[in-house]
């Protein structure tokens, strides 16, 4: 089903980019132009507009990595484990940005580069749990083994989704509290608008980013099976009589 | 192959173009000026907005009613400084802040009418360009690598028909 699902979702990979870039230009616009300073932060809040986006994007990239992971556990297919192996990277790139993006914010704001923040760490986590994800993959030799190991550390690993989200309830932080919640939404129309348009950019680009991404994976497999298969065949064709 | 080159051109020209909008917008309408160029330009009613240390004690009048004189200091030149807008909430001695006036040429006084935080443009430029040129240059060496495969893949393909399938030499 899932397989299907992504052979049929590649199909419109194109309109996945383009409806990404129209937003994020659109975001930016707005976030860079029409939205207002904020009272306290002045310009500074305009890096918020690529942060947070960048910072949910991670998490949702997460969270398909681990249901990708069952799912390539319970089915054992191929494509899903390329998928799986794409996110990964994707993952791991927006989680990185957040990061830098979030410590750039931070030294104005917080007069600090770095603390050791629950939000902070718990994502930092995140950061060294995908790092882990894709060196197994490399170091282990059989691809269908490290794939394997992979998913297991991914389905593990899940369990930092939840403590980065309520880190900010849990504990006491710096960071500011959860700005989307049951209790309501907690940011002015103006800055509300180009917020959401860049995360929506941001979500698109990441899934457009994962199609191409496993669409390489699934060539690089397919010219190294064609690779190996013209070579046994070749083989074949100077040793037989 | 043109055509995937004309698209990246589009992209990163619309993006060299919205960053160049915005270089212009925040230099026309939030950059300060030091109070050196100011006390040496010609006289204009014009507001401006200057960036400035509030010497330390030289903070007098009803800060809270926004009524206020304190001399300015920016390195080895100090401004007067007459203010009457809105309440001051945070202001205070030995302070950096961004005034909003102009100077009245006759007394040499900074006559300012509201303030400004300070800009920290460097800040807000590091995160935007790190983000964007690390993302794009992910992506098109991605969408590259796709063509080379597909190249690759071609190319293995014209190789193939060499080979009998059914193991008979030609």
């Amino acid at each position: 089903m899932l397989n299907r699902f992504i052979r049929w979702i590649q199909r419109y990979k194109g309109w996945f980019g383009g409806a990404a870039a129209v937003c994020i230009f659109l975001g930016l616009y707005i976030g860079l132009f029409a939205s207002p300073p904020d009272y306290y932060q002045g310009e500074l809040v305009r890096i918020m507009y690529v942060h947070v986006p960048l910072a949910h994007t991670s998490t949702l990239a997460y969270s398909v990595l681990f249901f990708g992971s069952i799912w390539y556990l319970w089915k054992r297919d191929p494509l899903v484990d390329n998928a799986c192996q794409a996110s990964a990277g994707i993952c791991a790139l927006f989680t990185a940005l957040a990061l830098i993006t979030g410590s750039i914010w931070a030294k104005p704001t917080w007069n600090t580069w770095w603390t050791w923040d629950p939000r902070l760490v718990s994502f930092s986590v995140l950061l060294l749990i995908l790092g882990g994800y894709l060196m197994l993959r490399k170091l282990v030799d059989d691809p269908e083994r490290g794939g394997r190991y992979a998913a297991i550390l991914a389905i593990v690993g899940g369990i930092d989704l939840p403590i980065i989200k309520f880190s900010v309830e849990w504990w006491r932080t710096l960071h500011q509290p959860m700005s989307f919640s049951t209790r309501g939404v907690a940011i002015s129309d103006d800055i509300l608008i180009p917020l959401t348009l860049m995360s929506i950019g941001a979500w698109l680009l990441f899934a457009y980013m994962v199609m191409v991404r496993t669409q390489i994976l699934y060539l690089t497999d397919l010219l190294h099976a064609k690779k190996g298969r013209l070579f046994s065949q070749t083989h074949f064709s100077q040793t037989s009589p | 192959m043109t055509g995937f080159y004309v698209r990246w051109a589009i992209m990163v020209g619309g993006l060299i173009l919205l960053a160049l909008m915005t270089f212009q917008q925040y230099q026309r309408d939030l950059s300060t000026i030091s109070l050196a160029t100011v006390l040496n330009s010609p006289a204009t009613s014009k507001p401006v907005r200057i960036q400035g240390m509030v010497k330390s004690g030289t903070l007098s009048g009803a800060v809270d009613q926004g009524q206020a004189t304190f001399e300015l200091i920016d390195g080895p030149t100090t401004l007067p400084v007459e203010y009457a807008g809105p309440p001051l909430e945070n202001i205070r001695e030995l302070k950096t802040m961004v005034l909003i006036g102009h100077l009245d040429p006759a007394t040499k006084t900074f006559k300012a009418k509201d303030t400004a935080l300070i800009n920290n443009f460097g800040f807000v430029a590091a995160a935007y360009l790190l983000t964007v040129i690390s993302i794009c240059w992910v992506l098109f060496a991605m969408s590259q690598r796709v063509m080379v495969l597909f190249k690759e893949i071609k190319d293995e393909k014209l190789y193939e028909p060499e080979i009998d399938p059914l193991g008979h030499n030609k």
